[in-house]
């Protein structure tokens, strides 16, 4: 009776397969599921702060339509104007700018595919470079977003005058600090490729920093369209 | 008891990624050139100066949505996934999350007498 | 001949055959006893025995909070407690309970149980596990260091805007509140992530989802509930901590800020909170009653899906703690309906869980007491809550201590008296004795007097109109009688929530004076896959993955039916249960690590409440944890950590049993 139970044991059960993959329920690596739940209940925060800058940026406007003394004393005169003109923050955008910025983080997404493509074929020169690219790309990108608070703090959007600039900077910086994460695990991979030691046997982890940054990029896809694009 | 035929449910092999399934360098590339053409159809659109706002917004929605779908189905690898056992949890968890967040933040602005667009 | 291929534990990575040491990262921890064992075990029963015991130890610091909250009210114009204080003892009573008790203890539950219940040697992620327990007890701790350094949160449990701002709550109560709690929720989101990853992906050969326990569904639901709704309290957390830390506008009234979003957002969580609450007791009564009434569970896809249901629903329902708020008369109906119809699955278990109780030999022991408390209390709190979804009773209601008494009956009377029954039903599988069952009656029966005297007077105080949060009534208004009763039951109520302290040590040294008996493997003869191993249980959890070919495997392999259809016992638990024989298994090792970043952590947090300058020292500790971790090998090098060979990978077909263990993620 034992016995058989361990005979079944052994035919069911053997920890490692061909692959040096491991057995489970459903047949997915535990890695990755999590990563998927990860980015799950990210969409909720991301979702969240999202939901906050819309309703933020609404009342904003509203008190300055309205003319309410503490909101207009915020910032310039003149941009307070052009948005009473304007019903909305729009004239304030530097659409262009953002517009390259954007680009530049889909390019990192195109350039982190290419890196994991590069992993599982164990082609350490296309891994080393596609991987050195997606993190200059994204750190570009934050370089960007950095020239881009300091020019609007400049012009007089602060993080603590009214509601349209601390709901931006959080919603914008969440996003960048989430970014700059990912730069850091990226520096992270290319230190461990740099000493020879990222195969295709590691393919999976270079995945999923890939699924972070991808899901970080679609994050700034939402955030384009309706922060900047949509009045 | 355990010598009677047991159609267990065999833990499956976690492969490695099927090359099979993988899309091509160049599938990338296209993907990344519409996801391109996709940005600058929309800011080229916010420039219209539309006045209806229906007119303005609907099309940049869709765009992004687009753009979000071939980010989340080819350089994210789920519509791949769905051709995989179980492949489609990823698409479940992450999708059930989306359209949880969606439509919660949607009833919230709906209490404010809002809505989000 | 074993082949120790060691590694370097990055995620997933598997052995490219060298030996490699990692650049000048610690080893793992060798064979530690002790203190350093608790403190770096990644052990998911360890780990379940800490967050159990760390949920007592904050229970008491509550208990305290409560029966301060009972003195005050006991007499009309009681000066007991200033008005200020007693901000402070309610807020803290409710958030302590709330976010270091009831949920602690039911990842306790879930963490210790779950692997077991799915045939599984440890969870997916177990380092993962050990900081989500560090972090959520050190955020538990930070939390009440507010008590010494300049108060305790006074905005009440739920700290609504504008109150939680700067400008109304200067102290940096609610900041601790809110980083604390910040911190905490972090160990709860990990968490949810590695138990899902568990439930789903490490079951036994055989166990498909429909064959597994209703505990190990409660959990998945509870866990997914945790995934989703603890961001969204992150995000209001946020924004509270940039308003009052760094001068933000979010709730800035005069600025044109909507203070709803607030309640919007922190309702957003706190109703799938309650949920996630309440559920691993209803997944713990489901066990505790078919194993008492002989019988199995009644409809147990109906128990599933009216799980999934609640879990589910509870996102569609949250401004029913709004009604009052201004939020209009479309979303009050909208959210009435909504309300009404969540009622439905949770109704179904009553009536499946009474369906199991009738026509059953009943053994009414203390475990299967206390479920049935659940059961009979949670119906009146799930009927007072039936009335506060109608909008126009609500309005009378909320604020009142109707609402109090409801919460109470749901949150005390249904999960606390669970998670007792659950404590009594499963102390012999953990400890390898059982508790007394002549104290567990007497601690029942004090509890259940004690409990309804405390809370079933509330319900009369909150319809004669008694609001809450209030530090003293006046002796016209009339509720005298009823809060005095009230505060005598409580001291019924606390004396009888101690009781288990008092038995576990009574218990304990009996059964060490009797010369530690064996318990047995099974001493309650029951249904699910953690009977079928030794008592208390071994280190390695199962010998050899027990295949699973129906629901309630365990009892059917002791009890068949014979010729005629009767089932009949066959065998004794203890007959075939696993013999706990470790030998070649391999388990995770233990790691520094996860305390390690979940020190730095709070250190951050200080540091945005008191000084920036403590950020960084902070984020540095955590930064280099992370490295730590992420380098550390997958098992100590050098010792051995199995008692046998390791016969990992020589593919000869003659792996031992040993080598049946689940996969373990070097994470």
């Amino acid at each position: 009776m034992s016995d058989v139970a361990v005979a079944q044991v052994v035919e069911t059960h053997d920890a490692h397969d061909d692959h040096g993959g491991h057995r489970t329920s459903l047949g997915l690596s535990n890695m990755k599921l999590a990563m998927w739940l990860f980015l799950g209940s990210e969409c909720l925060l991301f979702g969240a702060l999202i939901s906050t800058f819309l309703l933020s940026k609404a009342n904003f406007i509203t008190e300055v339509v309205a003319g309410n003394p503490n909101v207009t004393s915020t910032m310039p005169a003149e941009l307070i104007e052009e948005f009473q003109a304007a019903g909305s923050v729009e004239p304030f955008w530097d659409i262009p700018f953002t517009s390259a910025s954007s680009f530049i983080l889909l390019m990192s997404s195109l350039t982190m595919v290419l890196a994991h493509k590069a992993v599982t074929e164990d082609d350490d020169l296309q891994t080393k470079v596609w991987l050195a690219a997606t993190a200059l790309l994204g750190s570009t990108f934050i370089a960007g977003q950095v020239y881009e608070f300091t020019a609007f703090f400049r012009e007089g959007l602060t993080y603590d005058g009214n509601l349209f600039g601390s709901s931006f900077y959080t919603l914008t910086g969440f996003h960048g600090a989430h970014v700059t994460g990912g730069i850091l695990m990226l520096m992270s991979l290319l230190f461990v490729a740099f000493r020879g030691k990222l195969k295709s046997d590691r393919a999976e982890t270079v995945e999923l920093v890939g699924l972070y940054w991808h899901f970080v990029d679609i994050v700034w896809v939402l955030i384009f369209t309706i922060v900047y694009l949509i009045p | 008891m355990a010598d009677s035929t047991v159609t267990t449910e065999v833990a499956h092999d976690v492969h490695d990624e099927d090359h099979a399934h993988h899309p091509t360098e160049r599938q990338y590339w296209v993907v990344f050139v519409a996801l391109a053409a996709l940005t600058a159809i929309e800011v080229a659109w916010s420039y219209l100066g539309l006045d209806n706002r229906a007119a303005l917004v609907l099309p940049l929605l869709a765009m992004m949505a687009v753009k979000f779908l071939l980010v989340a189905g080819a350089f994210m690898h789920l519509y791949f996934d769905l051709k995989i056992i179980n492949g489609r949890l990823f698409s479940w968890a992450f999708g059930f999350s989306l359209l949880l967040a969606v439509v919660v933040y949607f009833v919230v602005f709906a209490a404010f007498d809002k809505l989000p667009f | 001949m074993a082949d120790l291929e060691p590694r370097l534990a990055l995620p997933s990575g598997s052995s490219n055959g060298r030996v490699a040491r990692p650049l000048g990262a610690f080893s793992r921890p060798r064979n530690p006893t002790g203190l350093v064992n608790w403190l770096t075990t990644v052990d998911h029963k360890k780990i379940g025995i800490m967050y159990g015991s760390a949920a007592l130890f904050f229970l008491l610091i509550g208990g305290v909070a409560a029966i301060l909250i009972r003195l005050q009210l006991a007499v009309p114009n009681n000066e007991l407690l200033s008005a200020d204080f007693y901000n402070q003892v309610y807020t803290m009573h409710g958030t302590v309970m709330v976010f270091l008790v009831v949920m602690p203890i039911g990842a306790a539950f879930s963490n210790y149980l779950m692997p077991l219940q799915v045939g599984a040697r440890d969870v997916a992620f177990p380092r993962i596990n050990a900081f989500s327990f560090w972090v959520f007890f050190f955020g538990g701790l930070m939390l009440n260091t507010s008590w010494f350094l300049g108060g305790g949160a006074d905005g009440g449990w739920f700290n609504y805007a504008p109150n939680n701002g700067i400008a109304f709550s200067p102290s940096h109560g609610i900041d601790f509140w809110n980083i604390g709690l910040l911190i905490a929720g972090l160990g709860s989101l990990t968490g949810s992530i590695n138990l899902i990853t568990t439930v789903l992906n490490m079951r036994a050969p055989g166990m498909s989802m429909m064959k597994t326990p209703i505990f190990t569904w409660m959990t998945l639901v509870t866990q997914f509930l945790l995934l989703l709704a603890i961001p969204v309290l992150t995000v209001a957390q946020i924004l509270l901590a940039s308003d009052r830390l760094f001068g933000a506008n979010f709730f800035n009234v005069s600025q044109g800020a909507d203070p709803l979003l607030w309640q919007h957002l922190f309702w957003v969580f706190g109703h799938p909170e309650v949920y996630l609450m309440i559920l691993p007791a209803f997944g713990i009564v489901s066990e505790i009653i078919p194993t008492f009434a002989r019988k199995p569970i009644f409809g147990y896809p109906f128990m599933v899906f009216s799980g999934v249901a609640i879990g589910f629903m509870g996102f569609g329902v949250w401004a029913h703690h709004m009604f009052v708020s201004g939020i209009g008369p479309l979303s009050v109906v909208g959210f009435t309906f909504a309300t009404m119809f969540i009622a439905v699955p949770t109704g179904v278990k009553i009536l499946n869980w009474l369906a199991t109780i009738w026509g059953g030999k009943l053994i009414l022991n203390t475990a299967m007491l206390f479920a049935i408390a659940l059961v009979t209390q949670f119906t009146v709190g799930g009927l007072s809550g039936v009335s506060h979804a109608l909008a126009a009773h609500d309005t009378q209601q909320t604020d009142t201590y109707y609402i109090v008494a409801h919460f109470h009956y749901v949150l005390f009377g249904g999960a606390f008296f669970g998670f007792v029954g659950g404590m009594y039903f499963w102390w012999p599988k953990a400890f390898g004795y059982k508790l007394s069952e002549t104290i567990g009656k007497t601690q029942f029966w004090t509890m259940v007097v004690g409990f309804n005297l405390t809370f079933g007077p509330m319900h009369i105080l909150g319809l004669q109109g008694m609001p809450r949060r209030m530090h003293t009534y006046d002796v016209v208004q009339g509720f005298n009688t009823w809060n005095l009763v009230a505060t005598f039951g409580s001291f019924i109520l606390g004396v009888g929530t101690l009781t288990v302290l008092v038995n576990a040590l009574v218990s304990y040294r009996k059964w060490v004076r009797a010369g530690r008996p064996d318990v047995g493997p099974d001493p309650w003869d029951a249904r699910a896959l953690e009977w079928s191993i030794q008592s208390p249980t071994p280190e390695h959890n199962f010998d050899y993955d027990p295949v699973v070919t129906q629901l309630d495997d365990w009892w059917y392999r002791k009890y068949q039916k014979d010729e005629n259809g009767v089932l009949r016992q066959v065998h004794t638990g203890a007959e075939i249960a696993q013999p706990g024989n470790g030998e070649g298994v391999h388990l995770p090792a233990p790691s520094y690590w996860p305390i390690v970043v979940a020190f730095g952590i709070p250190v951050v947090g200080y540091g945005l409440i008191f000084s920036l300058w403590l950020v960084i020292p902070g984020a540095l500790i955590t930064l280099a944890g992370l490295y730590g971790w992420a380098l550390e090998p997958a098992d100590d090098l050098d010792v051995d950590e199995h008692q046998g060979d390791d016969d990992h990978g020589d593919g000869d077909g003659d792996d031992t049993a040993a080598e049946a263990d689940k996969e373990l993620e070097k994470v």
